[in-house]
């Protein structure tokens, strides 16, 4: 009951910090997005790039977010920059595995009588095989969304005014640490649920006649 | 016209078609037949440059085929294959529309085209326009790939194996059901199979290829049957051989017998049915003999004299 008594109470603090969490996930995930799918394409295409944007990408997730925004921060300065940039080499790996995957899995008969009716390769990736890979690319978009809006709140460490605000602040303090990190916990749960929600709903609808769905 | 001149494949170290030279006549059924290896699916790959030739030319009405633009010559020449590779995001009507699509035919052309193409191979538009390829059986499927290949009247239609994947029932009806179009259409047809049956029932010529791309005889169906070139062709169309080529021969055009004293038989058979059916109804007779009817009036009696005599 404190929680909610909290949350109401700090609410003229907390709605900018979730304006800004949400803002902060956006445009990261906007970037991912674009980058990701012309990665996950190019590695379609070549084997090479397959390689060495999967390494890459598998490593970046191995840095902690702690690190990653500190470092950023000192080559972008502090508040949202750093974080935003950080999230964005996080979601990478899902979005271009799920990307390579879904091209992967477009029977090959398929694109060999698209090949065969004289389908050149911009229009084979734009009418057979981007729209038959739907399904699995906003998997992977679906996955990296909802990771990269917990690890959002880590961002409050270089100064961005988002949930991570409120737990934060909690470590500081003696008293209501546990409202204080609720405050944040929740509606960053509330946020994450929502995201996944809206994109399995867009995921089952575009999946008719698709490349399966793998289990999520 | 398509003609193969001295074409040779080579992948890596593998030979997959030696030295052909090749004329397909316009408006015929050639059939592409041979064991696996045999390079008869290469040579028809060549054709639309799925497959590029290591050395040789292949020309189409005179034209050099790599002097033409690869998807242009693409969209010009019809194409099937075993697996089919229908659109599975796509209804059977947008399936069907690709290549006029590509081609940039307006919407109402489009679609005339369409219904025109759904109803030539007995896919009646208003059942089945609006399908997903996911809602068709495999013999539906593979009529849709057939539309989809007449889709902006090609004269060539490539065919590697389209019924090879198909229940012998159905597969029976979609020959019959081709033999049909060709009657209509006219188109040049390269058909690859590596079934005997299947080659002899629809080829106007058979060009049949052994291991390592070797074209060992190039020839009507029923002189492939009654002269084997080689002992390789001998060996291939094995012990059937004299049996298939009844197939080919209709029951009117052997000598028939009067029916003498001894009367008409009570069995009896089509004067089209072919000189393979007339066996299999004379070996299920008790005397051997078979009346021949033609619109309910006797020609004759078909025995296995008869029969023996119109294949020697």
């Amino acid at each position: 009951m404190s929680t909610v008594r909290y949350i109401l109470d700090n609410w003229g603090t907390l709605g900018p910090q979730v304006e800004t969490h949400l803002e902060i996930v956006a445009i990261a995930m906007a970037i991912a997005v674009a980058v990701g799918l012309g990665l996950g394409i190019g590695s379609a295409r070549s084997a090479r790039v397959a390689a060495a944007s999967l390494a890459v990408t598998s490593t970046l997730l191995t840095v902690p977010s702690f690190a990653l925004f500190g470092l950023l921060s000192i080559w972008v300065g502090l508040e949202d920059p750093p974080v935003i940039i950080g999230l964005v080499l996080y979601a990478l790996l899902p979005v271009v595995r799920g990307t390579l995957t879904g091209i992967r899995a477009v029977d090959p008969a398929v694109i060999e009588a698209a090949r065969g009716m004289g389908m050149g390769g911009a229009q084979r990736l734009l009418r057979v095989e981007l729209p038959l890979a739907v399904p699995v690319i906003l998997g992977g978009i679906r996955q990296a969304t909802v990771m990269v809006v917990a690890i959002a709140t880590v961002g409050a460490v270089v100064g961005a005014n988002d949930l991570g605000q409120p737990i934060f602040s909690a470590l500081y303090r003696s008293t209501a640490t546990t409202p204080r990190i609720l405050a944040g916990v929740i509606p960053v749960a509330a946020i994450g649920l929502l995201a996944d929600g809206v994109l399995s709903l867009v995921q089952r609808r575009l999946a008719r006649g698709r490349v399966a769905v793998g289990a999520t | 016209m398509i003609t193969f001149d001295r074409v040779s494949k080579r992948f890596g170290e593998v030979v997959a078609v030696r030295d052909l030279s090749l004329e397909i006549a316009s408006g015929e059924i050639v059939v592409l037949l041979g064991p696996s290896g045999c390079g008869k699916t290469t040579t028809l790959r060549m054709v639309n440059r799925l497959v590029e030739p290591s050395s040789g030319t292949i020309r189409i009405d005179g034209r050099d085929t790599r002097e033409m633009d690869v998807n242009l010559l693409r969209r010009s020449i019809g194409y099937v294959i075993q697996q089919v590779g229908l659109f599975p995001h796509r209804t059977v009507a947008e399936n069907v529309a690709t290549v006029p699509r590509l081609l940039g035919w307006d919407r109402a052309r489009t679609h005339r085209r369409v219904e025109g193409l759904l109803d030539l191979v007995g896919l009646p538009p208003g059942q089945y326009a609006h399908r997903l390829p996911s809602e068709l059986s495999g013999g539906e499927g593979q009529r849709v790939g057939v539309a989809r290949a007449l889709g902006a009247d090609p004269d060539i239609l490539l065919m590697d194996e389209p019924f090879g994947a198909i229940d012998p029932l159905v597969r029976g009806r979609l020959q019959d059901e081709l033999l049909r179009l060709q009657q209509v259409l006219h188109k040049t047809i390269v058909f690859v199979t590596h079934d005997i049956d299947e080659a002899v029932r629809l080829g106007d010529r058979i060009a049949l290829f052994s291991a390592g791309g070797a074209l060992e005889q190039y020839a009507a169906p029923d002189l492939l049957l009654g002269a084997p070139a080689s002992a390789f062709v001998d060996e291939f169309l094995g012990d059937g051989r004299m049996v298939r080529r009844l197939g080919l021969r209709r029951v009117r055009s052997a000598r028939l017998r009067d029916p003498d004293g001894q009367g008409v038989p009570a069995t009896a058979i089509d004067a089209d049915a072919t000189l393979r059916e007339a066996l299999d109804a004379v070996l299920g007779t008790g005397d051997g003999r078979v009346a021949v009817r033609e619109s309910g009036r006797i020609l004759g009696i078909i025995d296995s004299e008869s029969i023996r005599e119109a294949v020697r």
